[in-house]
């Protein structure tokens, strides 16, 4: 009761600083950009037929997330958990992919435990492709959804405004040309798994290396009814080479004016365990001077 | 400033007379091996060969490119900005003093810039604004002051030279030059300083500061500046007024470069550090402030030991 | 941002982490004041940095102070670094659609538990809508952001000592704000270890 009388009682996006922020817009040089995933995300469909191996998903994904041109994570992870057995490769505005794909996985939890079954893959689709259309684009998530159920494998890219794709190989992201181009060239029905892999990994390759929005290493995840195999940083083909010496400054070279040291031990108490029971002499404590630092003036208060 | 740029577009005819100019500049450059930037010179002795973009609103068009005039600030193109100049006139000739930071957006581009273009022995030009457009226009007019000398056998009043400038600067008016500048001398009538600006105002004073942290530099000199300053003195606050200056803003600092014009031409009396000389300041503030205070303690207790 | 200018940095060393800012409040080009300090602690061995416009640096630092408490007292335990990471970008992502102009750079130690005997220190910086970025070098933002990537990416080295890594953290804010003139005008840094915070403050350019 407390707490709703304080905090904010309602759900969902708090608009107040909208007025505000458009005001700021004209007077300043623009909004600050958000960070993005100027992405290569791709997916495909392998096994089944007369491949003789367990039809699945393999989906990829660079690493990469830019703020305008600067590189802002050398190694992000854009392959996002749903369930145990989907996932969700974002590209977009990074924050709406992360928070949509939180968003959408908790729902999902809450439907298969509701329904005492796992949900489907289109089910989290249909649950995406709502929230986002409800948003009208305003939310910048496009997504690549994989996963397996019931239902066999399923392959999915969703838009931003909420149009859905149904298919064998897809991609997405500013490398999706780029990606895509390996596809079309080289995709076939009932790969097997490593084939598979080589091939999603060679796609996101294409867009690491020809699409300057993406870049640094290959993300896997292979998804068959067995299970979900990460494959986190399956390719790394940017490692940084080693520096030969280092910049390491002779302790000294900063001039400061002002230190204040807040120390964390309390009191410190050293106790004689010899000959229990009697009054120890010389039983020491030391007390410790605390308070000094930008903590102890005006920090958070800590239980005493 | 419409109405004048609509004269100042280049009509129909008149871009055809400068593609004529540009093929006449090409047969010069050739014959010259280089014109070093000043190959209009030969043929009018005037600026028209300066080229202007093929487009139908030369103004616009820069505009759209540059950040100039601070009307867009998104733009690819950062034009270097923001600098504290000073120039004044005291009984011992003209001290000039600038700042050296040049900044493009917010990134400080130079710490080391020259904002004094030394025309000529008797003449300095201050820079403010577009660093290109002062550079380039004090050397040319350094030329102009030198072909003067020539031809009339006596060196050229700062006032002349100042309406050269201001001429120039007033052909290309609304075209996107930017330009604040101190043209500072010693001649016949004595120590003298012209401001100019790329509007085509020209204004004679005794005391002038440009740039975006003359309202700094304004605020220590007014309070300082009287006519009868010794050398040193004046000295002193020209160079305080810039540490000023460059303190509270942030497109000025780093160094402090100083001149002092007499009547035997121009002295470059030094280059300080804006960062040292503060903390300089600084200290000599506080130790004032102590030692005020301790006088005020020794003059208080007698009072309070009286029985 | 460019409002009142200002950055953070913070960087992991040997069992310590940093976090360093700039002590400038403008108001655009002019100077307003030199002791404008944008990190603020949240418990012994958790700081944070808003760098941004200065009136949502204390809007956002009030909010996290409520909700920090709020934790403390349902909780009845101090927040991780993680969770306080986590507790910022929710708090940012509420406002998608009217961001607060600030962006965030967290630098903790985590306390011991049972589960986790040798935590890593932890740093974590996030977008203005809260998108979390948890590096394990070095973590920068606010208006010479471009320069300290610059900075940092050539002085950072792994396993810094606690006095080894003030001298490259400082180093690297004071080279990279000289770079830029909406940052500067005076620098604090806050070594935190496991017995001790040093916060001291640096002889820094005035210009």
């Amino acid at each position: 009761m407390v707490s709703k009388a304080v905090e904010t009682p309602n759900a969902g996006f708090d608009f107040s600083n909208y007025a505000r922020n458009e005001f700021f817009g004209q007077r300043l040089q623009g909004i600050p950009k958000a960070t993005s995933t100027g992405t290569t995300i791709v997916g495909v469909i392998f096994g089944g037929g007369d491949s003789g191996e367990e039809p699945g998903v393999c989906l990829g994904a660079d690493t990469r997330a830019t703020g305008g041109p600067i590189v802002a994570d050398k190694n992000c992870e854009k392959i996002h958990y749903l369930t145990p057995q989907i996932r969700c490769c974002g590209a977009g505005t990074a924050a709406d992919t992360e928070f949509v794909t939180n968003l959408i996985s908790s729902n999902l939890e809450l439907h298969a435990l509701s329904q005492g079954r796992p949900a489907r893959v289109v089910t989290a689709m249909t649950m995406l492709k709502q929230y986002l259309f409800r948003y009208q684009g305003h939310v910048g998530a496009h997504l690549v959804l994989g996963g397996v159920d019931v239902t066999g494998p399923q392959l999915f890219t969703v838009h931003a405004h909420g149009s859905t794709d149904k298919l064998p190989y897809v991609t997405m992201g500013s490398g999706s040309l780029a990606a895509m181009a390996v596809f079309e060239s080289s995709f076939k029905e009932n790969m097997k798994r490593e084939e598979a892999i080589a091939l999603v990994s060679r796609a996101i390759r294409s867009g690491i290396f020809n699409d300057l929005g993406s870049g640094s290493n290959v993300d896997v995840a292979v998804i068959t009814k067995n299970g979900t195999e990460n494959l986190r940083n399956y390719e790394m083909p940017n490692e940084r080479g080693l520096k030969s010496r280092n910049y390491k400054f002779r302790r000294g070279t900063t001039a400061w004016t002002k230190e204040s040291i807040r120390s964390l031990i309390v009191s410190e108490e050293i106790k004689s365990t010899s000959g229990a029971g009697k009054d120890q002499g010389g039983v020491e404590v030391v007390p410790v001077p605390t308070g000094a630092g930008a903590g102890g003036e005006e920090g958070m208060e800590i239980d005493s | 400033m419409n109405s004048v740029l609509t004269q100042l577009q280049p009509s129909a005819p008149h871009q055809n007379r400068l593609e004529e100019q540009d093929e006449l500049d090409r047969t010069d450059a050739a014959s010259w091996g280089s014109m070093a930037g000043f190959g209009n010179l030969d043929r009018t002795g005037g600026v028209q060969g300066m080229s202007i973009p093929r487009v139908s609103d030369p103004t616009s068009f820069l505009d759209m490119h540059t950040d100039n005039m601070s009307s867009n600030p998104d733009a690819k193109i950062k034009i270097a900005h923001g600098t504290t100049t000073l120039a004044f006139k005291f009984q011992g000739g003209v001290i000039v003093a600038v700042d050296s930071r040049a900044t493009a957006g917010s990134y400080v581009a130079s710490g080391t810039v020259k904002k004094v273009i030394e025309i000529n022995k008797f003449l300095l030009g201050t820079m403010a604004g577009g660093a290109a457009d002062c550079q380039y226009w004090e050397t040319y007019l350094g030329m102009q002051c030198r072909l003067y000398e020539l031809r009339n056998k006596e060196r050229i009043s700062v006032a002349a030279a100042s309406k050269i400038l201001s001429n120039i600067v007033y052909q290309y008016k609304g075209m996107g030059l930017s330009m604040g500048t101190m043209v500072c001398g010693w001649d016949k009538t004595g120590p003298c300083i012209f401001y100019v600006d790329s509007d085509g105002q020209r204004l004679k004073g005794d005391l002038f500061s440009v740039g975006s942290g003359s309202t700094f530099a304004y605020g220590v000199l007014d309070q300082g500046y009287r006519w009868d300053l010794t050398d040193e003195e004046a000295q002193e606050l020209g160079r305080r007024s810039i540490i000023a200056a460059g303190h509270r803003d942030a497109y000025s600092g780093n160094t402090c470069n100083l001149y002092h014009v007499k009547e035997n031409g121009w002295d470059f009396i030094g280059n300080y550090d804006v960062n040292e000389l503060w903390y300089e300041y600084e200290g000599k503030k506080k130790a004032e402030r102590e030692s005020q205070n301790a006088a005020a303690a020794a003059g208080a207790s007698p009072m309070a030991v009286e029985p | 941002m460019e409002n009142n200018g200002g950055s953070v940095v913070a960087m992991i060393g040997k069992d310590c982490v940093a976090i360093a800012s700039d002590l400038r409040l403008g108001n655009q080009a002019v100077g307003i004041a030199s002791n404008f300090d944008k990190v603020f602690p949240v418990n012994d061995k958790l700081y944070y940095g808003l760098p941004g416009l200065a009136t949502d640096v204390y809007t956002l630092k009030e909010h996290l102070r409520f909700r920090v408490n709020m934790y403390r007292m349902k909780e009845e335990r101090e927040i991780t670094p993680k969770t306080f990471t986590h507790l910022v970008s929710s708090t940012l992502y509420e406002k998608r659609f009217g961001p607060f102009f600030i962006e965030p750079v967290v630098a903790g130690l985590p306390t011991p538990t049972e589960l986790d005997p040798h935590p890593k220190p932890f740093i974590s910086t996030m977008d203005t809508i809260g998108c979390v970025t948890t590096p394990k070098d070095f973590a920068v933002a606010g208006t010479a952001a471009d320069k300290l990537y610059g900075v940092a990416e050539g002085l950072w080295e792994p396993d810094l000592e606690p006095e080894d890594l003030f001298e490259t953290v400082s180093q690297t804010l004071l080279n990279a704000v000289d770079r830029d003139a909406l940052s500067g005008w005076g620098a604090v840094v806050h070594i935190i270890t496991h017995d001790k915070v040093i916060t001291r403050t640096l002889r820094a350019r005035m210009d």
